[in-house]
């Protein structure tokens, strides 16, 4: 019972205004003590430390600056006003090109601050720069840095495999398809909203003096190389056996480094005022990621994780019914908890009963991995929504990213249902 | 009256095998008490500490864990010794020492400074010695090889000019696949399928640096002297059996999962390491082992009891399963 | 009075600001030698593995008194960015007051202990050739809480100061340049 009114609780505070990082963590204190007594908060350090241990976490720090980098040498500008050039008079170009770098990102991590923060960093200035709607913008980028969920390599796919026994390699292929099909359905959309609103994705201006169409073809591509290429190197890196995916990102922020030397742009004052900012970045990720663990701890503490037992309990004991009832609770709790808490509190609940009725256990854990990365999107605790206010530049509203991916939502929640509905197309049976 | 006990466990909640001998554990203890016993097992995903459970059971957030001794030797050198040992004894022989021999003795003189109270909690029986990119020919062949393997038969292989290597559980697969890193160990085929390692690595190596991996029950000493005698008792006996039940359990997984991956792969290169490069990793490890006894009087006590009741208890493995199993082998 | 203890905390969040970026530069350091070390030299150092989570994990935890200085924490602003600069300084009051400060005095608090079981242990690596010292690392969870803490103070004298109109406005200070 505490566990549902500290949520409300810390609903009604993270609309006052305060930072989210310390309404989450003073709101676990107050209901934490209240409940349990104080001495529950000596578990922090423990928790915090697990924090500073996790390596994977490090590719946050690292991602972030290579794309402070890329983004005050102009290089990402470059590369996305470049492909948004290649796309002509087609509307919609830069949010596609947008896409398509935050696949390739979302191809080298699986830490979705990682993403969302780059992708923020490098495209929303770009977007709303040549007037694209504020909504269509930040849905575009808080689902495209969400991709690295489901795009191996994907932490919720490693922590799945470890929770439901399932290979690491079988659930990386399985999501492939899934994720293809997603990119596939995000560019669609966006050339469908383009045509039916010019306004909200304008095509790029064609300016007439900078020569013939060839010609500024011909320059775009000169232009996007070098940062693609860069990216390339990134997911190169750990295919070659150079790098863990972790270490990618460093080699990801010393390329950046590189480029800016390349272009004579390299020096001490960029290093240091990229490295600065992202300092300040990271730490407002992981201050959300400390006042997270105390809310969870707080909650499931007070027995926050028996109230969730019991509604699984109540599942339906039919295939179909199951799958679709489970999938609805995952949706409806992914608009509270985090993704790493429903994986291990309730797959290892729902996994041995779905083994039971014979759903294949490939198929249960992608349409689990689909299902927990659209958690990352929905308001209004949605990670990745934080992450986006945290660099967007203040003329964003928080309003304009909840509304934003609301479309974003309702596509992933269709391809679920397909993957519920065709599993063969997706090869998971 | 009812004794409510918390236990913390190493492992995320229905970890197979591992997570089952708490549960067991647990069960036996609240079952032979009438209902006088509760415990609770928050899992690693609710305390989000797998390896701060020896901190949390000595300051008594928790008054239980069950996790294994070797974990704690950065916080303790002389606990190391308490889960196994390379080219030391096996399960049954290191139960031997336990119960009969000196080994809960000198594990209780360890502990009682940190007021903790540790038991065997259950054998993984011997672990594999790792999955492998390439083959170990010679000694040479150790030398830059990148390999995850942690602790202590990690400083082993370093001493031969191996490289140890630290690699996230969540990269490991990649890493290995992609041959980042040339070799890993895991557990054995009980846990080790789960992982996939068999679909990117050629070379599965039997084992010889973790013969008798066994976990531990670590109890608050305040938490257990507020017990009765007769639930102390049933505590004792509810451990004990679920840790030998552990043991049991990891045979029949071992050799179910054997057999499966023995069907279903059979391109898996089962390779048993040459004698010369067993014989300089054991010659390694003594020495290593050696440096310890002269560090330390307590380790030099805990090391001279292992070797003592190795060398009296081998002999009788040796004519008695050893003999027996090499007269069935075919020859 | 209360403007310059305000400058004084915020040269103080300020350091901490640098500190994290120089660790920042260290840490890309860190990996990418490591990475080369290994790849082209198959040389492997546990102990610079393990120096490159004690570089990251320190940079994020002084940078949050850094980012809570210049602003930089994720508000919900649905209803913030309409209120008057008073209000919403009252609005910080309140949050520093009631959420912040108890938060980060108890976990900072019981930071302590945690980092004085591993000093009187001696705690050190369990791997070959992994670091020493492991209380240094812990005792940056107290030390960064308090600091926060001390920012948060900061924050604070700020409000009060927009309340008593000392400062103009807030300082909205863009995220991004
Ligand atoms: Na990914
Ligand atoms: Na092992």
């Amino acid at each position: 019972m505490i566990g549902i009114i500290m949520f409300f609780a810390a609903l009604l505070m993270l609309l006052v205004g305060f930072p989210v990082a310390f309404t989450f963590g003073g709101i676990a204190l107050l209901f934490g003590v209240y409940a349990e007594g104080a001495d529950m908060f000596a578990f922090m350090p423990f928790r915090i430390y697990s924090i500073m241990e996790n390596t994977v976490l490090m590719a946050i720090p690292l991602f972030i600056f290579m794309g402070i980098v890329l983004q005050k040498t102009k290089l990402a500008e470059q590369l996305l006003e470049s492909m948004g050039t290649l796309f002509g008079s087609v509307r919609g170009g830069l949010a596609i090109s947008t896409i398509l770098v935050g696949a390739l990102l979302a191809a080298s991590t699986g830490v979705v601050g990682a993403s969302v923060v780059a992708m923020g960093l490098i495209s929303l200035p770009v977007m709303l720069k040549y007037n694209y709607d504020k909504k269509l913008a930040c849905g575009t980028i808080c689902a495209s840095g969400t991709l690295g969920q489901i795009i191996p390599p994907s932490i919720i796919l490693i922590i799945l495999g470890d929770v439901m026994g399932i290979p690491v390699g079988d659930l990386f292929k399985a999501a492939v398809a899934p994720g293809v099909v997603l990119i596939g359905v995000y560019v669609s959309y966006i050339l469908i909203k383009a045509f039916l609103s010019p306004e909200a994705a304008p095509a790029m201006p064609v300016d007439q003096s900078k020569g013939t169409r060839q010609q500024q073809v011909f320059q775009a591509i000169k232009a996007v190389l070098p940062p693609l290429i860069l990216i390339l190197v990134v997911l190169g890196s750990i295919f070659a056996g150079i790098a863990t995916p972790t270490e990618s990102s460093a080699l990801g922020g010393v390329g950046a480094l590189v480029l800016a030397l390349l272009y004579r742009q390299l020096n001490w004052k960029l290093v240091y005022e990229s490295a600065s900012e992202t300092v300040k970045i990271t730490a407002m990720v992981f201050a959300i990621l400390l006042g997270a663990t105390a809310f969870s701890m707080a909650f499931t503490y007070t027995g926050g994780d028996a109230i969730i037992e019991e509604i699984l309990l109540g599942l339906p004991g039919e295939q179909m019914g199951f799958l679709i009832l489970s999938m609805l609770v995952i949706l409806v709790l992914g608009f509270f908890i985090d993704f790493v808490e429903i994986s291990f509190i309730i797959v290892p609940m729902l996994a041995p009963v779905a083994d039971a009725m014979g759903i294949a256990p490939l198929w249960f854990a992608i349409l689990i991995a689909m299902n927990l990365q659209t958690s990352f999107l929905t308001p209004p605790f949605g990670f990745s929504l934080f992450y986006l206010k945290g660099v967007a530049p203040a003329s964003v509203r928080t309003t304009d990213i909840y509304k934003g991916v609301i479309p974003f939502i309702s596509m992933q929640v269709a391809i679920v249902i397909t993957i519920l509905l065709f599993p063969e197309f997706y090869g998971l049976n | 009256k009812v004794y409510k006990l918390k236990l913390a466990e190493t492992w995320p909640s229905n970890f197979p095998i591992f997570g089952d001998a708490t549960k067991n554990m647990v069960a036996m203890a609240e079952k032979m008490s009438n209902g006088r016993l509760k415990i609770t097992i928050d899992s690693k995903n609710k305390h989000k500490a797998a390896l701060g459970i020896f901190d949390m059971v000595r300051a008594g957030q928790y008054d239980m864990g069950h996790s294994a001794s070797y974990y704690w030797k950065g916080k303790d050198a002389n606990t190391l010794f308490f889960t196994t040992m390379p080219f030391g004894m096996t399960a049954p022989e290191q139960y031997g020492w336990f119960y009969y021999g000196d080994g809960m003795e000198l594990m209780k003189e360890v502990y009682d400074k940190h007021g903790i109270l540790s038991f065997p909690g259950g054998n993984t029986g011997n672990q594999m010695g790792g999955w492998f990119q390439k083959e170990i020919n010679s000694v040479d062949d150790l030398k830059g090889l990148k390999m995850r393997i942690p602790g202590f038969a990690g400083e082993v292989l370093a001493k031969l000019g191996a490289k140890p290597t630290n690699i996230p559980a969540g990269e490991l697969y990649t890493s290995l696949e992609r041959r980042t890193i040339d070799a890993l160990e895991w557990v054995g085929p009980s846990l080790d399928l789960r992982m996939g390692f068999h679909k990117i690595a050629p070379y599965y190596y039997t084992g010889w640096h973790e013969p008798a991996t066994e976990l531990q029950f670590m109890i608050n000493k305040r938490a257990w002297n507020k017990l009765p005698e007769d639930l102390q008792e049933i505590l004792r006996v509810a451990m004990r059996t679920a840790a030998y039940d552990m043991y049991a359990q990891s045979y029949h997984a071992s050799g179910e999962n054997w057999a499966k991956m023995k069907t279903e792969y059979p391109d898996i290169k089962v390779k048993t390491f040459p004698k010369d490069v067993i014989n300089a990793m054991r010659k390694a490890n003594d020495e290593l082992i050696a440096e310890r006894a002269a560090k330390d009087p307590m380790a030099k006590k805990i090391i001279d009891s292992q070797a003592a009741y190795l060398k009296k208890v081998r002999v009788w493995s040796e004519i008695s399963d050893n003999a027996y199993l090499n007269s069935q082998a075919a020859e | 009075m209360l403007l310059k203890l305000e400058n004084l905390i915020n040269r103080f969040s300020d350091l901490l600001g640098v500190i994290a970026a120089v660790l920042l530069i260290l840490l890309l350091l860190n990996v990418f030698y490591d990475v080369i070390m290994r790849y082209m030299f198959n040389d492997v150092s546990i102990g610079m593995q393990e120096l490159e989570w004690h570089l990251y994990s320190t940079m994020f935890l002084l940078g949050v008194s850094y980012s809570l200085r210049h602003n930089g924490h994720v508000r919900v602003d649905l209803f913030y960015e309409r209120r008057s600069p008073k209000t919403r300084a009252w609005i910080d009051i309140f949050g520093v007051l009631v959420l912040l400060l108890p938060f980060t005095l108890l976990v900072g608090y019981y930071g302590i202990g945690f980092t004085q079981e591993a000093y009187e242990l001696n705690e050190q690596s369990g791997d070959p050739g992994g670091l020493p010292y492991r209380w240094v690392i812990k005792s940056m969870i107290p030390f960064a809480f308090f600091s926060v803490a001390v920012s948060g103070l900061g924050m604070l004298l700020h409000a009060v100061n927009v309340i008593r109109g000392i400062h103009e406005d807030e300082p909205t200070e863009n995220f991004i340049p």
